[in-house]
């Protein structure tokens, strides 16, 4: 990982850190090769009907990398509509394979987090009792040639 | 008494933080202030499980940044005489003078402090007397981020168990593993301040320390020191041709975690000995 000021900054200060008590919906993105997890949890405004992400905040059961992805992508969805959120997530999820193994996990186990928490507020428009969405990555957060 | 609770669990890191900033003689009062505020925590965590509240280690964020150690002894100050007002309408008066006493001494003390300037957070990312290369820096960077946390976790989740937990045996290994921790979080936080770079640990999820499965948490915290020791091992190596004695002081942590993987491991005899 490149260690700059800006990185720095958001490992002494991760923005959007922990929980919401008046959040609308919760999302988990979640590692199953190591139990690694990310929630993520917005309360939902509505801007001319278009609902968008007025407040997020995240917490994380990972390393350093995973609490500056959230920090980082968190600062960018809040205040975003729900398209958005998914042009974010999919921007997120085209650039993995540019990044090392480790940090492509800790990225993509957030942008899911963020996909499952709007997701989850979709659903509960119809069901209220929806419970909170989860995604599991896809990356592997072993390098390719420790898994040889 | 769980606001209380959420106050003294804030108050103790505030306190932590100020010893790191320190660099005079302040510091090892800071710490043992620190201590006693741990150690508070435990007893008003006693008192709700005796009352069976359900409770949890969730707190707000602490704001430390400041550029005069005067100014978070102010807030010290002002964060301990809230909780000495909330002990008042707390049930267990005998508890409530203890700890009442203590933040009388403490407030009078930190207001009598000599103030000094604060370098926590210059990131320059420096250790005195220690030239290191960029590559160094930065690992040794992410390593002290990544462990303060853990350290902070740790502790956590030992406290809780133990907190649960009236088996004397699990209790003293639980017991020294917080003690180790400790002894981790204030290695790893006085480099971080010294290097610039001093943070809050960030809040630890509840279902770190809200453990269904010990086993399978004592099997998992194996792992997971065996994975610090491959860190240590990495670091050592990263810093050696710069700095001998840090070289020497991570290889020293390194092995530390073998001593804390024999008690897990005693743990785990222990545990399933008797569940099964």
């Amino acid at each position: 990982m490149n260690v700059d000021s800006e990185l720095i900054e958001h490992m002494m200060n991760p923005k959007n850190y922990g929980t919401l008590e008046s959040a609308d919906a919760q999302g988990i993105g979640k590692n199953p090769e190591n139990g690694e997890k990310v929630a993520i949890f917005i309360r939902v405004g509505k801007d001319e009907d278009q609902p968008y992400v007025d407040d997020i905040r995240f917490q994380a059961i990972g390393c350093t990398t995973t609490v500056v992805a959230g920090s980082m992508l968190t600062e960018e969805a809040k205040g975003l509509n729900f398209k958005g959120i998914y042009n974010l997530v999919d921007a997120t999820m085209n650039l993995l394979d540019k990044l090392p193994s480790e940090d492509a996990a800790c990225s993509e186990m957030v942008a899911l987090a963020i996909r499952a928490a709007v997701d989850t507020y979709v659903k509960r428009e119809i069901d209220p009792d929806f419970p909170a969405v989860t995604y599991q990555i896809a990356s592997s957060c072993v390098p390719k040639e420790e898994e040889a | 008494m769980k606001t209380l609770m959420i106050k003294t669990h804030e108050v103790w890191l505030e306190m932590l933080m100020a010893g790191f900033m320190s660099k005079s003689t302040n510091k090892q009062v800071l710490f043992d202030f620190s201590d006693i505020l741990f150690r508070h925590l435990t007893w008003l965590e006693n008192e709700i499980i005796t009352l069976d509240e359900s409770y949890s280690y969730d707190r707000d964020a602490i704001p430390i940044k400041v550029e005069k150690l005067s100014d978070l002894l102010h807030d010290l100050v002002k964060r301990l005489g809230e909780i000495h007002l909330q002990l008042m309408g707390s049930p267990d008066k005998a508890l409530n003078a203890r700890i009442g006493s203590d933040i009388d001494y403490m407030q009078r003390t930190l207001k009598e402090m000599k103030d000094e300037a604060v370098t926590a957070f210059n990131v320059k990312r420096e250790l005195e007397g220690i030239p290191l290369t960029q590559e160094a820096t930065d690992a040794l960077t992410l390593f002290l981020f990544e462990e303060t946390y853990k350290e902070y976790e740790l502790i956590l989740i030992y406290n809780y168990l133990k907190a649960h937990s009236n088996d004397a045996y699990m209790n003293r290994i639980f017991q020294i593993l917080i003690d180790e921790s400790f002894f981790h979080l204030k290695r790893f936080g006085e480099m971080g301040a010294k290097m610039g770079i001093l943070a809050v640990p960030r809040v630890v999820m509840k279902e770190l320390y809200q453990v269904d499965d010990v086993v399978q948490f004592l099997k998992d915290g194996i792992d997971e020191e065996l994975a610090a020791k491959e860190e240590c091992k990495k670091l050592s190596e990263a810093v050696a041709k710069d700095s001998k004695a840090l070289a020497h002081f991570f290889d020293f942590i390194n092995h530390q975690e073998n001593y804390h993987i024999a008690l897990m491991k005693d743990a785990l005899t222990h545990y399933t000995g008797e569940k099964h």
